[in-house]
């Protein structure tokens, strides 16, 4: 763009002259190719490739940072069946995941629908619902708190408004866990919102008007051009939403700490405790070995709803 | 910087009247989504002005507002350690990140290299990997790494990189997801260019960093933008490589305020709260639209 003519003489007398020999070119291409590469393959590599690799091994250790350590074969699995802060763990993060997913996913998108209708001030509702995104889990799980604090706090006020009687949010094993879907769905709308607003505006609006012009109203516009049209951005969203979901953490580990009881303990948390409380790593990552393989089975689901969808 | 995104709004509202109640009820429902959302932080920057007494009960307006809340706030933590360590992670993290996934990107979507498809899916399935899930091993490869705190050149006898900027900084850096977002943006390049470039003789790396890299801006805010939240927000990672105050960030500090539930100091809090989130809001305020741009790439191109 900005090459003059005289730049390259400066920086390349080494350089084949052009069209010479086009096999030396590709050559030095595949080279610097590779350069440019390695840097990222060798960082995945040592910090994501190894670990997974490493998982699978110390799955069937006792490993617990000590000198010695035995295989065990799969005795960490099968303790884990038996383990009921594991099950309790599983089930609210599974739960979570299913209540979560959908309802912000579809919030969303009838939200980036909304601010996708060519309207005033889309500055401000874009930076208004992407607040919390930008907020540190650690800031609205304070602020949540607060917010649900029995005493004080502004849940009660509202309820207050309209006569209800004050509820214990967190603090009651009924609501607890409910109370943090609330907030991880209000905090995850952001990107949600974004991705689904940047895809919206990526639609053919040929497409929109020739099915206008057919008479297809505002529904079957949406069902038949933009629907299609947004699917890839739908996996996408489907595939971080999955991924982030089961990563809860900070969340539950400022506002609830996993109670009470262990009404509201996630699996990210009870790996957390065995690996780097009770120091049984080999037993941790076990845990995380079903963990992987429950995520898997999510994303296998998503593809097979969304093939569904496509052949409709 | 709204402007931009305005051009186009006296369209249908104003010419067809039945659309009028409708849109009248679009900007009630998004303005009420909207009201939602931002409660939460007024109400956070409401009792960061208050005094102990008037946070015992409900109530919206602080009596007066106490500015000295945030000073002494400052005092009572070591907060501006914190904000220094958070910010120097933060920069780090995309320092290293805009190297090695940019080049990485180009890579894989402009050279001729045997195999990039494959490549490709290879970062794509990474990019489902999630950190807390390699948790455990991360931080033994990090506790191995040779020839860094006392360790010797097999991994073994020291720490490596935990307690060290090296640890808080490069595990988590350069995540799959903006090589794959680099590569979106590079792929939309023509290849004019850098044959043009070619054929005047500059060098591959030249033509990398001089002709297709300025190119892709919305690219790199984005992935800036990403990355800086990301680290700023970081909190297990932080907490699980770090035992001394000194190298703390911003987060870890804020949860530690709120350790011990019967003492709370909910005015301290949330005037550190605020404090920390506002860096943030203020970042995306002014990236918002190479924001949306960016973002707009990554799940649309093939």
């Amino acid at each position: 763009m900005s090459t003059t003519l005289e730049r390259p003489a400066l920086e390349s007398p080494r350089t084949v002259a052009p069209g010479k020999d086009s096999r030396t070119l590709v050559k030095s291409q595949v080279r610097a190719g590779w350069a440019l590469l390695a840097p990222a393959l060798l960082h995945s590599g040592i910090f994501i490739v190894i670990p997974v690799i490493a998982v699978l091994v110390l799955s069937l250790t006792d490993y617990s940072f000590g000198d010695t350590w035995a295989w065990v074969g799969f005795s960490n699995y099968t303790d884990l069946f038996r383990d009921v802060d594991f099950h309790a763990s599983l089930w609210h993060t599974v739960l979570y995941a299913i209540v979560v997913i959908p309802i912000s996913m579809a919030i969303a998108l009838a939200i980036a629908i909304g601010l996708n209708q060519k309207i005033r001030g889309l500055g401000f509702f874009r930076t208004a619902f992407y607040i919390p995104t930008v907020t540190a889990t650690v800031a609205v799980a304070t602020i949540w708190l607060w917010i649900y604090n029995p005493g004080s706090g502004l849940a009660n006020g509202f309820l207050s408004l309209f006569g209800f009687a004050p509820n214990r949010w967190l603090a009651d094993p009924a609501t607890a866990l409910p109370s943090l879907m609330v907030v991880g769905i209000w905090q995850g709308l952001g990107t949600k919102v974004i991705i689904y607003l940047a895809a919206l505006q990526g639609v053919s609006r040929d497409l929109l008007e020739s099915a206008q012009l057919d008479g297809a109203n505002r529904w079957q516009r949406f069902v038949n051009v933009t629907w299609p049209a947004i699917g890839p951005v739908q996996f996408f969203v489907l595939i971080t939403s999955i991924v982030g979901t089961f990563q809860v953490f900070d969340l539950v580990y400022v506002m609830t700490q996993g109670g009470p009881g262990s009404e509201t303990r996630v699996l990210v948390m009870d790996i957390y405790q065995n690996a780097f409380q009770d120091l049984k790593l080999g037993y941790a990552s076990a845990e995380t070995v079903i963990m992987m393989v429950v995520i898997a089975v999510f994303i296998l689901v998503g593809r097979l709803l969304q093939k569904a969808d496509v052949n409709d | 910087m709204t402007s931009a995104t305005l051009p186009a709004v006296a369209g249908p509202s104003s010419k067809d009247p039945a659309f009028r109640p409708g849109r009248l009820l679009l900007y009630l429902v998004l303005s009420v989504g909207a009201v939602l959302m931002i409660t939460p932080f007024v109400w956070m920057v409401l009792t960061a002005f208050k005094s102990n007494a008037e946070i015992a009960q409900f109530g919206w307006l602080p009596g007066e507002l106490r500015w000295r809340n945030f000073v002494e706030a400052m005092q009572t933590a070591p907060f501006l350690r914190y904000f220094r360590n958070s910010l120097i992670i933060a920069v780090g993290e995309t320092v290293f990140t805009l190297a090695v996934c940019t080049t990485a990107g180009y890579a894989l979507a402009k050279l001729p290299l045997r195999g990039s498809k494959m490549l490709l899916n290879y970062f794509i399935v990474l990019l489902l990997v999630p950190f807390q899930i390699i948790l455990v091993p991360l931080f033994l490869i990090v506790k191995s790494i040779p020839l860094f705190g006392g360790n010797n050149i097999l991994g073994q006898g020291g720490i490596g990189w935990l307690n060290s900027w090296w640890g808080l900084i490069i595990p988590l850096g350069a995540a799959p997801l903006f090589t794959f977002l680099a590569r979106q943006f590079y792929v939309s390049v023509p290849n004019e260019l850098a044959q043009a470039a070619r054929v005047d003789g500059l060098g591959e790396f030249g033509i990398f960093w001089r002709i297709m890299t300025p190119l892709i801006k919305p690219a790199l805010i984005t992935i800036a933008v990403f990355q800086i939240e990301a680290a700023w927000n970081g909190f297990l990672w932080p907490l699980m490589i770090t035992t001394s105050d000194s190298m703390r960030p911003l987060q870890l500090g804020l949860a530690i305020f709120s350790q011990n539930p019967a003492e709370i100091e909910w005015p301290y809090l949330m005037a550190g709260t605020a404090l920390a989130t506002l860096p943030m809001i203020v970042l995306f305020v002014f990236a918002q639209k190479r924001f949306v741009e960016g973002m707009a790439n990554v799940g649309i191109k093939g």
